[in-house]
């Protein structure tokens, strides 16, 4: 006769499954549940409220017959590829200058990092007066004598989605040298001292060493910054509201409007499911593959 | 003591005194936050108390009433609705469609409200047979907004044609003044788009191409002298216009740095903030053409079906107050706009005001009253986003003007 339990077991079986239900229901519904509703909203005819019936890819045929998605996507691959390569690269060098044990360091890193502390709205609102032609750096220059200085491109719907990028690089290099320059901490000194017997020059040692063992930093700042580049929306609303003649449009904020402002539902879920697909699309392989190898290596 | 006695009883009193002069609440749903907008509510609300009923206001401000809409979504939803809530455009008939608006049919006929109102403004209380809003205000949205310093100043009078007032523009250009004020969101470019294409093609034709949305007329050559002349109005506006606000640009006419702006007569109560008399310091005209039309804007109210008789009888009494015509007259005072109701008297209302009212009676008979694009009283949001998208995309980029029209008609086709 199989003897029962004792009670102690049984609780220390059950118990974290019960610690965990309450957070993986909020995760079920909150986030996979709506997904599968937007997939449906998005098969449906539904304009100003849900409706559910069921008209196939309809509303898809419709989102990338609208040339404003096509702007949309387009920024939005502008923005993500600028944006990471520029933060990055930014937010290394500086996580590199700073680790050369400079004077006033704590200083300094909190300078760097203060504007991750604004929202993307102000950054956004300063920016726009920053970047204006009337109020910003091309009049303080121009007062400075350099009459002939041009420095508009807020104004021209070619140039708009650059003026995005600078502000969102402005906001988060800062966040970026944080995560490397804790990376950096976390060498091994007697690595770079094997290296300098070994020989290899400064540069060297950082190309060839140093960055490739920061993988674990560069995963986190990837990761990071990609989710904050698809859900970039405050920052396009508050800096230009998606123009001039909606040149700096992104699927966030074309979303935003078709589902809540034009009466379009089922063409604004079509484009969270595409937005959806294209995070899958990134993110997916590239954590599959970095965690994979994580994997081996320990 | 005997201080404490009082104060208890007072305080125990209090509510009973309160819930004796209360009959109930309404609560309704708004996007009007601003400081004039609020006191022009409470005119409306003041009337509302007198009849014995609280009014809880549930404000919901930002996005032009985006946001109040979904805060409307989230309470169907829920299935608590509110007692009434503000519709511009569509909204309320959209949401009648859906069946959640009481029908106020008998109030209408009873006090006779249908013969007040224009009958060109009907279209927008009335589903089917059904009455379903009660409007408070009317806001006209082609006027010109005009420096007059600066139009005595260059030798300018009222222009009569979109030519002419380009023509004036370039003179304003070369006396060192930007002919023209506005800033480059997609709707204040949209207000000059709807003015030009009213103005020059007559009435008729803004409602085949804008409200029925007729393709022949859409794709037609009117459309492309349209956009022809937007491109000569772009030239009248200054490089700094990127993400001007629309009062920073009545600001600059005020000021005298700009000569005019196109745009609504809510801009009217930011000359008035600033102490400036209509017809002395600032004119208003309306947009220059030689077909007289009315573009109008307005502010109404629907009620929600509701099981409660308390809360019916209180709709009632809010949709008095509402069509009331001294409340109606109080309120437009205040809001820069004039009476949705036609036949509250002119007198204390401003010579723009007045000016308003002459011109809607001529609109009125002549067919001429017609609702504004740009705030969604003539095509719906889906077609309408489509106008904004071009017109904003054309007046910011080198886009030509047959380019333009062709983006236009297949994105109004595709948005079908």
């Amino acid at each position: 006769m199989r003897s029962a339990l004792p009670f102690r077991d049984k609780l220390s079986r059950w118990l974290p499954r019960l610690v965990l239900s309450p957070s993986l229901l909020v995760v079920f519904v909150g986030v996979y549940l709506f997904i599968a509703w937007t997939v449906w909203i998005s098969l449906s005819s539904s304009q100003m409220v849900p409706k559910f019936d069921f008209v196939g890819l309809d509303q898809y045929v419709r989102l990338w017959a609208t040339p404003r998605w096509h702007t949309a996507v387009a920024n939005l691959f502008i923005f993500t590829v600028l944006f990471l390569a520029i933060t990055i690269a930014l937010g290394l060098l500086l996580a590199i200058l700073l680790d050369q044990k400079v004077r006033a360091e704590g200083f300094l890193r909190a300078v760097y990092l203060y504007p991750m502390a604004l929202s993307f709205i102000v950054t956004g609102t300063a920016w726009k007066w920053i970047l204006n032609p009337d109020l910003g750096v091309e009049k303080v220059v121009n007062e400075l004598g350099w009459s002939g200085f041009v420095f508009d491109w807020i104004t021209r719907p070619e140039f708009a989605i650059y003026c995005v990028v600078i502000a969102a690089v402005w906001q988060s290099t800062g966040f970026a040298m944080a995560i490397f320059l804790a990376g950096l901490r976390g060498i091994d000194t007697s690595i770079i001292k094997a290296a300098q017997i070994e020989g290899a020059s400064l540069p060297r040692i950082y190309l060839s060493v140093i960055v490739p063992m920061l993988r674990p930093a560069f995963l986190s700042v990837i990761v990071l910054l990609s989710y904050i580049s698809i859900k970039s929306f405050d920052l396009v609303l508050a800096l230009t509201n998606g123009g001039p003649g909606g040149a700096t449009e992104m699927p966030s904020t074309f979303m935003f409007s078709a589902t809540f402002r034009r009466n379009q539902m089922g063409v604004g879920a079509a484009s969270a499911i595409m937005m959806l697909m294209t995070v899958a699309a990134i993110i997916v392989p590239y954590l599959y593959s970095e965690l994979r190898e994580d994997r081996n290596v320990h | 003591m005997k201080l404490t006695t009082v104060l208890a009883t007072s305080i125990a009193l209090m509510p009973v005194a309160a819930m004796a002069e209360s009959k109930g609440t309404v609560e309704g749903i708004h996007h009007w936050v601003s400081e004039s907008e609020v006191k022009a509510l409470k005119v409306i609300t003041d009337k509302l108390a007198t009849e014995g009923y609280t009014w809880q206001d549930s404000a919901v401000g930002g996005l032009s009433g985006a946001n109040a809409l979904q805060a409307l979504r989230t309470r169907l939803a829920a299935g608590n609705p509110p007692t009434t809530m503000q519709f511009l455009g569509y909204e309320g008939l959209d949401w009648a469609k859906e069946g959640v608006l009481r029908p106020l049919n008998e109030l209408y006929t009873a006090n006779g409200w249908d013969k007040a109102l224009a009958p060109q403004l009907l279209a927008f209380v009335k589903s089917d047979n059904d009455f379903i809003s009660v409007p408070i205000n009317m806001h006209r949205q082609n006027w010109v907004w005009a420096n007059k310093a600066v139009f005595d100043k260059a030798g300018i009078s009222e222009p009569k044609s979109w030519d002419e007032l380009i023509a004036a523009g370039e003179k304003l250009k070369a006396a060192g003044v930007i002919p023209l004020a506005m800033g480059d969101e997609s709707w204040q470019i949209l207000e000059v788009f709807e003015a030009i294409l009213t103005d020059t093609n007559g009435p008729d034709f803004y409602k085949k191409a804008v409200i029925d949305l007729d393709e022949p007329t859409l794709s037609g050559p009117e459309m492309i002298a349209t956009f022809d002349k937007l491109r000569k109005v772009r030239g009248l506006v200054d490089d700094g216009f990127t993400g001007r606000d629309w009062a920073v640009a009545t600001g600059l006419v005020a000021d005298g740095k700009a000569a005019m702006q196109v745009m609504g007569d809510w801009a009217k109560g930011e000359f008035l903030a600033k102490g400036l008399k209509p017809g002395q310091d600032f004119l208003c005209f309306p947009t220059p053409t030689a077909t007289p039309n009315f573009k109008f804007v307005i502010d109404a109210f629907g009620m929600f079906k509701l099981d409660d008789a308390t809360l019916t009888a209180g709709q009632d009494a809010w949709a008095k107050a509402i069509m009331d015509p001294a409340v109606q007259k109080q309120f437009n005072l205040i809001k820069g706009s004039i009476p949705a109701r036609s036949d509250v008297p002119v007198d204390d209302f401003d010579d723009c005001a007045k000016r308003s009212f002459a011109d809607r009676e001529t609109a009125v008979a002549n067919g001429a009253m017609l609702g504004g694009l740009t705030e969604g009283f003539a095509a719906q949001p889906q077609f309408a986003g489509v106008f904004t998208d071009v017109v904003s995309k054309f007046f910011v980029t080198d886009m030509s003007s047959q380019e333009a029209v062709q983006a236009l008609v297949d994105g109004i086709n595709n948005a079908r």
